[in-house]
Parts: C-alpha cells; structure tokens; sequence
C-alpha cells in the first residue's frame, strides 16, 4: 500500500530527488530541496517555450492554457513497485539530482555518481542533476560542457529561485515530449503490461484473441494513465472509456477496475475542490463499482497469494477522503471502517500500518479525534513491534498525538488545554465554591485505564527511542496521576525509570509535568503575629491606626465584616484575603507534601516558586517516608516592592526540576471530593482535610521598622498574688532596618486596669528608636481579683500591652505589637469579714483628761512593738477598732500590715504593727478608729433626708475606708495590698454613725489636786467631773456619777458603801453651753484599797431633734441617757 | 454461550466512565484485552455522539466495530446524558437490548440516591452484582 492515497495521486509525476556528490549539509539539503518542491504544479502554458513538437503530439485534447503538470517529489527515491505497469504513477519518471558543490569539488565524478544512480530507475524518463554554489573553477569546467551537470551560480535567494522555476519548466516540458514519444511507440508497437497477478502460464494458455484484447485494453489503460500524467484528462478519458469496454469483454477485472479508477481521476482533474452533488454521486457510483471489481479480481485460488486487498483498501481510502466532510461522516465511517476491517487481511504489517495510518488521519479530518486517537495507537503497537530506535521514535510520536485525545497531554506547549483549567481555577479562586458541574468539567473523559495504559506506552516506546525527557515526563505523569492503580512494585519500578531517565539527562533539566511529590498550600503563617502584625495608617491622622484591623486580640468582629451582609459572599469573592509581606524580612509559607506511593521520596530541594520575581527563596530539602505527609515551612525574602505572587513550589526530585503548581492540586481535591478521581492524596497519607482557602493577594510593603519584646526575667508567666504589685520590665529592641518615629502605647484585654504605672513618658523620650537601638519600659501591674471564672480558666486574663509604631515613610504601613503582659494571679490572702468593735477600756483617772491623739512620743514607743499598747491613762477614750478577719489558703506566709493613712496625705501614715498569717491559718486584724470622729455633732449632717444620709454615710465609709490600706508581703519579693473596701464596706454600713460621730456629751473625770496622780485609801481625793457639750445648742441635763468596785457593785450607795462622798453625785442640774465644758467637782474617800471605776451619765432634758435621731429613740417622750466612758482609778493601801 | 466477549462501560455525560465491568462468560482473560475492550469503547463515542442525534432510538445496535467486537450503546435521556456502552461479540440483538433496559433501570434507581452526585463513579457493589447477573441472563 501506500501512504497519502488520493483522487490526484493518479495525475502526479513522480520525481525521485536524489542527494549526489559529497555529503550535503543537512540544512542547504532542506533549503534546496524546498526550492525544488514548492514547484508541485506546472502549469502546461508556462512551459510552451520549453516545448517542441517533434511530430504530432498524441495529447490531441492538451488543454495549454488551463491545464498543468503535477508533480510528486519523493526525496531521498523509492524503490520500484510491482504494480508500476498497473498504475503508470508509481513509475519514478524523473530523476532530480542534488548536489552541494562546495563538499563535492570534480564535477566529473559527480556526473559519474548521477548515473550510477539513475541506473536504479530504470523508468526514469529524464534526468537532471542541480548543482548548488559552485566555485568559478566549477563554473568554467570543461568537463561540463555535456550540461548534464546544471549549475545554479550563487546569487540571492530570488534568483535561485527563478532560476529553479525555469529548470523545473524545462524539467516539465522534457517530460511532456517524453510521454508523447512513449505513447506513440506504445500505440504503434504495443507493450506487455504485467501486474504480478499475471502469471506467465495463465497469459499465454489464454485463446489469442482474447489475449491480444486484453492487451490492447491494457495498453489502452496505460496510456489513459500517460494522458492523465501529461495534465489531458479529456484524452484520458477517450483511452479509460476503451480500456473499460476492452476490459470488461475480457473479463479482466482488475484492469477494469484500475481503468474505471482512472476515469473517476480523470473527471476529478482540476475539480476536486468543487462540491457538486452530482459529481459527487458520480465518484460514489464509479467507485462503489471499482471496490466491488477489486474485490472479485482477488483470485483465492492465486498460487502466489497475492492479494489485490491493498488496492481496494487504496480505492476505499481514496473516495473516504473525496467524502471526507462532517455532512458525509456517516458514510466516511462507515467506508474507514470497512477499510480498518480489511487490515486483518492484509499480510504485510507496514501495509496495515499505513492503512492505519490513513484511517486515523481521516478520522482526524472528520474531527472524530477519539477515534483517530485509537488507530494512531494501533499505529504506535506496530511500530512497537518492529525493533528499531527508529519505529520506537515514530511511535513515541504518534503517541504524543493521541495523548490529547486521552486528555495525558503534557504541559508543555498546550497552552489552549492549559487554559480551561487555569480559568475554572480562577473563578474557584474568587468563590471559594465552585459549582459542581464545573469541578466535574475538570476531570472531563477521564477514562484511567486507558489513560494508563497509554502512558505506559508512551513510557515504553520513548525509553526505547532513547528520549529520556519524554520518558521521564510519562513516568512522571503516570505516578503522578495513577498511583492508586499502581502495585507498589509498579510504583517502585516507576520511580527508577525516572531516576534512569534522569541519568540521562543534563543536571538542572526542566520538565513541565511535575511528579512528585503533592505540594499544597497550607497557611501563611508570621512567626510571632501579635509582634510583626501590619497596620495600615490612615494618613494625616493622629491615631493612624485607629480604624484599621487587627484592633483586638480578636479575629473575628463584626464591625470589620463587609456591610452588605445579603451579598456578603458574592461580594467576598472579589477580594481575597490581602496579606502584606515587608521587603527584606523572611517569611514563611507552610506547605504540606505528600508521598502516597510506597517508596522512599528523597526531595532534592523544594522551594517557592515566585513569578513577580521580587521573591528570594530558600530551597529545602526533605524525605518522605512511603505513604507519608509533611507540613513544611518554606521561606524566602521578598526583595522588591508590589505583588508577590506565589502559584507554586519548584521542586527537584528524580533529579529534574519541576514546578508543581498549587492549582492543580487543588483542582485535583476538588475532584476527590466529588467522587471523580480516584484518590486523595493527602488523605491517604493521614492528612486531614484542610479547608480550601483562597490563596491571598500577596503585596510586598517598603521595609518597615520591626520592634521585639522581649520580657526582663523570661516569657513564663509571672505568679502573683490577688492584689499583688509588681513591676515587668520590658526591652524593645528595633530590629527592623528603618527607625520607629511614631509610637504609641496602649492597654487593652481583659483586665487592662490591672495596670497601675505605664511608661508612657520612656517610650516617647527613646524616638526616633534607631535600627538595633533598644528601650527599656517598665509596666507596673497590680493583681486583679480572681473572679470565679478566672479561676477555672487562667487563659488569656493577662492585659496586653499594645504598641502602635510607624517609621518616617508616610505612605507606608505602621505596625503593631502586642506584647501579652503575661501575669497569672492565683489566689492570695483572703478577706473573711470585717467587724466595729466597741471595746471600753477604761482610762485612768488622771491630773489631765485623756488626749484625744497620742502624742508624737508615745506613738514612736509604740512602733518598735509588736503588740498595740493601750496608754493605760487614755483607755479608750475615742477610740473604735475595726476586726478585719483574714485567711491564708497559700502555702506561704503572710505579713500583714494595716497603715492608716490620716487626713491630707501618706506622710505621717499611721503604721499598726506587722501581723504574720501562717499557711492555712486565719488571723484578726484590729483596726484602731480614733480619728475619724468629727469633732462636733452637727444638725447639718443628720437632718437630712434619708436617701441623701445614706449617700453621705457611703461617702464617708468611702473616705475611711480609703485611709485603711492592708498591705502584705510574703516571701522575699512579694508585696501588695488587700482590697478590703467591699467587705469593709458590709461591716460599716450599720454602725457608721458611731464611729462617725461623737456623742453628744463627753464626761471626762479628772483629780483636782497636783502632785502624783497615786491615790491612797482613807484620804479624800478631790475630783472633778467635766461634761463636754459636742452639739451647738445648750444642753440641759441631770448628771449622775457613779462609782464601782471590782465587783461591779455600787460602792457609794446602798448598804456595803465603801466610798464616802463629799459634794453631789446624783441628780445634779447642769447647763453646757454649745461646745462648751462645764465641771462639777466632788471629793471620794476610798476605804478600801483596790480598783475602781468612775462614770458619768445624764439625762438629757428638753433634747432636740437633732439629739434624739443621733439616740435613735423612737417616741418624743423616751428620755434621752448620755453615758460616758470609764474611767479608772487605782486606789493604793494608806502609806 | 461459552467464549463470548462483552465489556460493559456507563459513561457519564462528561465522558467521564463512571462503571466498568468485564462481562465476558471467558473468565480468564488478558488484561491487555480488557484495555483494548475499553479503548474501542472510548472510541466509539465519536460516533455515538452523532448518531445519537439523528434518531429517537435509545438503543443504537452496532454503531461501532473493530475487528470482529461490535459496539452497542443505549443512550438515557438527553439531560443525564449518560450512555451504556456494551462491547460484544454476540449477535443476540434482544438479549442486549432487554440487557440495556434492565440496567438503564438499575442506574435509575442509584441516580435516585439523594447521596449520589450524577457524574461520579458508581461504586455500589449491588449493583455490579446485579448487572453482572443481567449479563448471565441476557447475553
């Protein structure tokens, strides 16, 4: 058979072009041989002048001004065809040879060359021999003066060209006078014409009569076949008709078929572009009826077994590319598929190679590329057959065809198939969602089995041609794509042949099909957030970074959400997430691999692939154990200004470098998830689903200053106490390349007024903080209180300190850090209750009335005590304590130290003694309230209404309560007060006004004698009682005095009296004037040494209003009874 | 019935196989020829394609052929789009055609599986039991 059969093979010369002389540079042999092709067609009147009639030409009908010559140039010759009598155009009838002058110096040789060659063809007609770029010494050779050698002297292309033309013209006119001299003789003399059907015994045992027919109708065939050649269809015609009839009396079928085919070619010259419908039918009849002879004219009985199949197939090729048009594809299949059956029946496997071939450039044409795939790799198995590196590449070749088909295709070069899924991946890219239908367009004709079994093909055919890219890249995709179908022998037999490709080729190759391992993308983490978050400032502002996110430690507000909620995913689309990069600062980018083939992965280097090309980044290089997943960081730097954006790794495995693009893996989820391709492969490999975020739009910012903490003392937390004070130093280093000139301190979280003293001031004295300079702030934080929830969770309770900092660059982004004031407050010293204590220790009487405030001196004695001393001289008098109740649940010691801080400052604080609570151990705390008496009782202050006397009262136990400061310090370094305000507060709350105000009256007793303030039995002591009116109003009242003894007994009445009296004791009438004192002196006789007790009531007469709310009685009526304190005396035996 | 070959292959409208299976009472077989079954059927699509365009006919008896194995397709309605292609050496034409009908049924009823997403593959082992019990029976 031959190949690229058509309805104008039959009207086409056949010049064999033959390279002669020296060896020609494959590049001037391409070049020439193009001057020479492009001349197929000749037209017959540009060659008239070429042309002389010798004697009258045969072509009575030659059509000079429409018709042309045609000629097929096969290069490099052909071998001669049996059936070159039966089809005159697979004659070889013109030899063209070529020759490189400058690598072929003696012409003569050459010319001895030239017809040593063209003794192969002997039905070669004419022959020509052009040579290219001669020297002048070529030129003048006089060797060549028989001009068998025509030489083209070098010249532009233009002229060469012409030049060409004119030889060919010649070449055309010579060949048309040669087919007349042929035709004439064949005419006259006639030939034998033998097909190898004829045998020798079956032509000659024939009648006679019948043999000469079919010999006349032979020739006639023949020169039909010379006319069509000779470009005069309409003499062809004339000599097929007799040929036909002449055939068709002889029964000689097969000539009757070729002479039919002959007239079909003959109608078609110059038309096989125009579509009739009824020549179309015509071509349909005749060649329906010229398969239908071709087939009959198979003899079964040939002893030689020579088939006429080919020529059938031939005819049926040729009317399927006649029909070959989508309106006609029904019938085009069904005559390709009758050819494709015929193949069984052909013996010679390069016939059904080519038939194959035909088959599948048809269905090709017909657009059927499924099944122009799937001949072509019927095709690629009989190359596979034949074993040669050669018919291995053809079929690594015609591989490659079909793998569009198969939808393996390599990347390289498919830029429209490429196309399709780089879209759908960008609408995926923007909404997160794609629709079903498009993920499953993705993995359209999927068909794996095939698709496997092709690329192992593919594989096979180009490690036998000696193509190691092309293997490499097959392998790649195989187990890329199959490895679930894959044993994990197949799989480790894979990974070698790519190693062995690999060996093969130069180090640093390319390939466009990456292999393994899968490289997704993870996250885009910063190494520590809070420290390197960026903030866009918003410009001319003072608080640039107010308005601009992150504001909270929180990731989420709702404030920061786009306000059109109803379209709030539409609208999130078109904005993936922005992620700023600063130039110079390396950033990390997490990626996970995965290895789920059951081989050792050894991953050479893996880096991020950067196409802004402002992005240095660092290769990795890592194992992967069988079936196993990674989460890798890798880093790089970005080094220029704008978007960066990162599509995928660069990886080098199997030693070639591939780019894995992180699109296609997602792509290929997508589809895992729905069911449509075989495997997940990160799945496999024990990795969990990650959510498939939209990668974010990356833009590289100027280089900002970068200001780390770095906590005084280590990260840990440190451990405080409820109300614990401490102070945490902080160094801010700029470890950025640019200077902080902005920077603003703030507080935020929970607790934040946990924070007593910031450093503000130290902060803004240490800018602009050059690169490297550093700062030193310290943060003074009080322990908050535990609230029950705190208890449960420590979490996230420690304030944090915010720094908003900017470099000089106006346009440029500030940043933020936020350093967590780490603090873990665990429960400290606890407040049980607090209780007023009315407590009367008695003073004694003395030669002076008890001072209402200590002086200096007696306070600095009691200091270096541990106990409160009570001057036994004052007792008492106006004195309250305050019980606070504490315990101590830790497991340290605590010091207590309650100061009370007297009106108009800290200086001359009143410091009780220090109080230790042991672990587990509660302790009371007496709290001494003297100076909080106001010194006058005052209608203003109780005769108001209720509401606004409660208002008052919490003013005032605000007030004390504020004086009263509990401090406490355990172990070496702890410290801190106890907030006692509430439970104080509770305490208070009912007796406020006692220790608020003072009585009304005051009775103080006093000696009326100097000289020792000792007081001996059996002698009179003059005393003297005073009666101090605290009201502004006159007080009347009746004073009694009374005396007791140890007993408690009355000892100045009643029958065991042993005082004796002088003056009155009961019943007396005073009036005090308004903040007045009044005396009234007495005189005892003690008979009895021992202790005794002296104290002064009255009954006020005539009280106020104000009197009786400060008594609290109830009705007008009730009597109001003032008592004052006790007072001591100590009455020593008689000297 | 001994030596038949059958393959059989519901492709889904994208193309994509979604069911394979090899029918043939020939038990042991080549893998190579169970590939060459499958890419006969992959070709045959091309015609499929257009002929099932010319005819109401769901059942498109020999549409294809390679060698001696002819191509049979029913073709379900136009929205689903999904076609059964059976690969057969046989000439009983009514046993393929009761064959389709039946299976046409069974892929009905896995498509009303509210957790099947039309389009992807049917890996229900009852349902590669049953067609394979159809096979017996009809061809």
């Amino acid at each position: 058979m031959e190949p690229d059969v058509s309805m104008e093979t039959g009207s086409m010369i056949r010049v064999a072009v033959l390279p002669v002389g020296g060896p020609v540079p494959p590049d001037q042999l391409r070049d020439y041989v193009s001057m020479l092709v492009r001349h197929q067609q000749v037209a017959l009147s540009s060659i008239s002048s070429f042309y002389m009639e010798h004697q009258k030409s045969p072509f009575t009908n030659q059509p000079w001004e429409t018709g042309s010559l045609r000629f097929k140039f096969m290069v490099g010759g052909s071998p001669p065809s049996p059936w070159e009598d039966f089809q005159s155009n697979r004659k070889i009838l013109a030899v063209v040879g070529i020759c490189h002058c400058p690598s072929s110096p003696d012409l003569g040789l050459v010319s001895e060359q030239f017809t040593a060659a063209c003794k192969g063809y002997a039905s070669a007609l004419v022959e020509r021999c052009f040579a290219f770029c001669p020297s002048d010494s070529q030129l003048e050779d006089k060797f060549n003066k028989d001009r068998r050698i025509i030489l083209f002297p070098p010249s532009d292309r233009k002229t060469q060209e012409f030049h060409m033309l004119t030889m060919v013209q010649d070449l055309a006119a010579s060949l048309l006078m040669e087919f007349e001299k042929w035709v004439l003789s064949a005419e006259s003399a006639g030939t034998i014409l033998k097909t190898p059907l004829d045998s020798q015994a079956s032509l000659s045992s024939e009648e006679f009569i019948k043999a000469k027919k079919k010999r006349l109708g032979r020739a006639q065939k023949t020169i039909g076949d010379y006319c069509l050649l000779a470009g005069s269809p309409l003499d062809a015609n004339a000599h097929y008709t007799t040929a036909i009839e002449l055939a068709r009396l002889t029964g000689d079928v097969f000539w009757h078929a070729g002479a039919l085919e002959g007239s079909v070619f003959a109608l078609l010259v110059d038309r096989i572009d125009v579509r009739d419908p009824a020549l179309e039918e015509e071509v349909k009849y005749r060649y329906f009826t010229v398969i239908q002879l071709y087939r009959r004219s198979f003899l079964p009985d040939n002893s030689r077994r020579i088939s006429t199949v080919s020529f059938e197939l031939e005819a049926t090729l040729r009317l399927a590319r006649f029909l070959c048009r989508h309106e006609l594809a029904k019938e085009v299949v069904d005559l390709l598929m009758g050819a494709a059956d015929g193949g069984k029946s052909l013996i010679d496997a390069s016939d059904r190679l080519i038939l194959y071939v035909e088959v599948a450039r048809l269905f090709g044409t017909l657009g059927y590329h499924r099944k122009a795939a799937f001949f072509s790799r019927q095709v690629a198995q009989l190359y596979l057959q034949q074993d040669s590196a050669y018919a291995a590449i053809s079929a690594m070749k015609v591989l490659s065809l079909t793998s569009k088909a198969y939808h393996i295709q390599s990347k390289r070069g498919d830029s429209n198939s490429g196309a399709s899924p780089n879209e759908a991946k960008s609408t995926h890219a923007e909404g997160g969602k794609v629709h079903l239908q498009s993920i499953v367009s993705l993995f359209e004709s999927q068909w794996s089995t095939l698709q496997m079994v092709v690329l192992r093909e593919i594989l096979m055919s180009s490690v036998r041609a000696g193509d190691p890219l092309a293997a490499w890249s097959a392998a790649a995709r195989l187990l890329r794509f199959y490895y679930p179908l894959i044993t994990p022998p197949g799989q480790s037999g894979l990974a070698s042949s790519l190693a062995n490709s690999a060996e093969r080729l130069p180090q640093g190759t390319r390939c466009a099909d990456p292999a393994l391992p899968f490289v997704r993308l993870h996250s885009f983490p910063s190494h520590h957030p809070s420290q390197t978050d960026i903030v866009k400032r918003t410009p001319g502002k003072e608080d640039w970074w107010l308005g601009s996110a992150p504001s909270g430690p929180f990731i989420y507000t709702p404030f920061s959400k786009s306000p059109s909620t109803g379209g709030a995913a539409k609208h999130h689309n078109h904005h993936p997430p922005e992620l700023t990069w600063v130039v110079g600062e390396p950033v990390h980018v997490l990626v996970e691999l995965a290895n789920p083939c059951g081989f050792d992965l050894t991953v050479d280097s893996i880096y991020l692939s950067a196409h802004s090309g402002n992005f240095d980044a660092f290769p990795v290089s890592l194992r992967l154990p069988p079936t196993s997943a990674k989460v890798v960081p890798l880093s790089g730097i970005p080094t220029g200004v704008g978007p960066v954006s990162i599509p995928g790794c660069v990886v080098h495995c199997f030693g070639v470098v591939t780019e894995h693009l992180f699109k296609d893996v997602d792509n290929l989820l997508q589809g895992a998830a729905q069911g449509l391709v075989i495997s997940d492969p990160f799945r496999c490999c024990g990795l969990g689903k990650v959510k498939l975020a939209a990668p974010p739009a990356i833009t590289a910012a100027p280089p900002l200053p970068l200001l780390v903490a770095h906590v005084v003392g280590g990260d840990g937390a440190a451990i405080l106490y409820e109300g614990e004070v401490r102070d945490i130093s902080l160094r801010l280093t700029n470890a950025g390349t640019v200077p902080v000139e902005q920077a603003h301190l703030s507080f935020s979280g929970k607790n934040q007024d946990a924070v007593v003293n910031a450093p503000y001031e130290a902060l803004r004295s240490a800018l602009p903080l050059l690169p490297g300079a550093e700062v030193s702030l310290q943060v003074t934080v009080k322990a908050w209180q535990l609230s029950p929830a705190d208890r449960r969770s420590k979490q996230g309770a420690s304030p944090l300190l915010v720094i908003y900092y900017a470099g000089p660059v106006a346009a440029a982004p500030g940043r933020r850090l936020a350093v967590p004031l780490q603090v873990s407050v665990s429960r400290g010293l606890r407040f049980v209750k607090a209780r007023l204590l009315s407590m009367e220790i008695p003073a004694r009487v003395s030669e002076t009335l008890p001072a209402a405030a200590p002086p200096a001196g007696e306070e600095d004695g009691r200091r270096g005590g541990r106990l409160v001393k009570i001057n036994p001289y004052r007792g008492s008098w106006g004195l309250r304590l305050l019980e606070l109740e504490l315990s101590n649940p830790t497991d340290e010691g605590f010091e207590v130290n309650v100061v009370v801080l007297p009106e108009g400052g800290a200086a001359a604080a009143t410091d009780c003694s220090t109080t230790r609570i042991d672990r587990d151990y509660s302790a009371r705390v007496l709290i001494p309230l003297e100076h909080f008496k106001l010194p006058v009782i005052d209608g203003s202050f109780l005769g108001k209404t209720e509401r606004s006397a409660k208002a008052e009262v919490d003013a005032c136990i605000d007030s004390l309560i504020s004086k009263i400061k509990v401090r406490w310090r355990s172990g070496r370094s702890s410290r801190g007060e106890l907030s006692i305000k509430e439970a104080a507060q509770a305490a208070l709350q009912s007796s406020v006004m006692d220790v608020l105000l003072p009585d009304p009256l005051t009775f103080g007793f006093r000696l009326r004698r100097t000289g020792g303030a000792a007081i001996a039995a059996s002698e009179m002591v003059p005393l003297e009682i005073l009666v101090r009116n605290n009201t502004k109003e006159l007080i009347k009242m009746d004073l009694t005095i009374s005396c007791r003894d140890v007993a408690g007994n009355n000892c100045v009445d009643g029958d065991n009296a042993t005082v004796l009296w002088a003056g009155v004791l009961s019943a007396i009438g005073l009036e005090v004037p308004p903040l007045e004192e009044t005396a009234h002196g007495f005189s005892l006789y003690f008979m009895v040494p021992g202790e005794y007790t002296l104290l002064g009531a009255a009954v006020i007469e005539e009280a106020t209003d104000m009197l009786r709310t400060r008594a609290r009685t109830e009705s007008p009526e009730e009597p109001i009874f003032c008592r004052g304190s006790p007072f001591h005396l100590h009455v020593t035996a008689a000297v | 019935m001994s030596g038949t070959t059958a393959c059989f292959v519901i492709v889904s409208r994208n193309d994509i196989p979604i069911y394979e299976a090899e029918l043939g009472s020939s038990a042991v077989r080549k893998e190579e020829a169970a590939h060459q079954h499958q890419f006969i059927l992959h070709a045959a699509l091309d015609i499929v394609q257009d002929v099932a365009w010319t005819t109401s006919a769901m059942f498109l008896k020999s549409v294809d052929r390679f060698n001696d194995l002819v191509v049979s397709v029913y073709v379900t309605a136009v929205i689903i789009h999904t076609r059964l292609m059976l690969l057969h050496d046989s000439r009983n034409e009514d046993g393929i055609k009761s064959f389709f009908q039946e299976v046409h049924e069974l892929y009905i009823k896995i498509l009303l599986n509210p957790l099947y997403l039309p389009g992807s593959r049917v890996t229900s082992s009852h349902f590669d039991t049953k067609v394979r019990a159809l096979a017996r029976k009809f061809l």
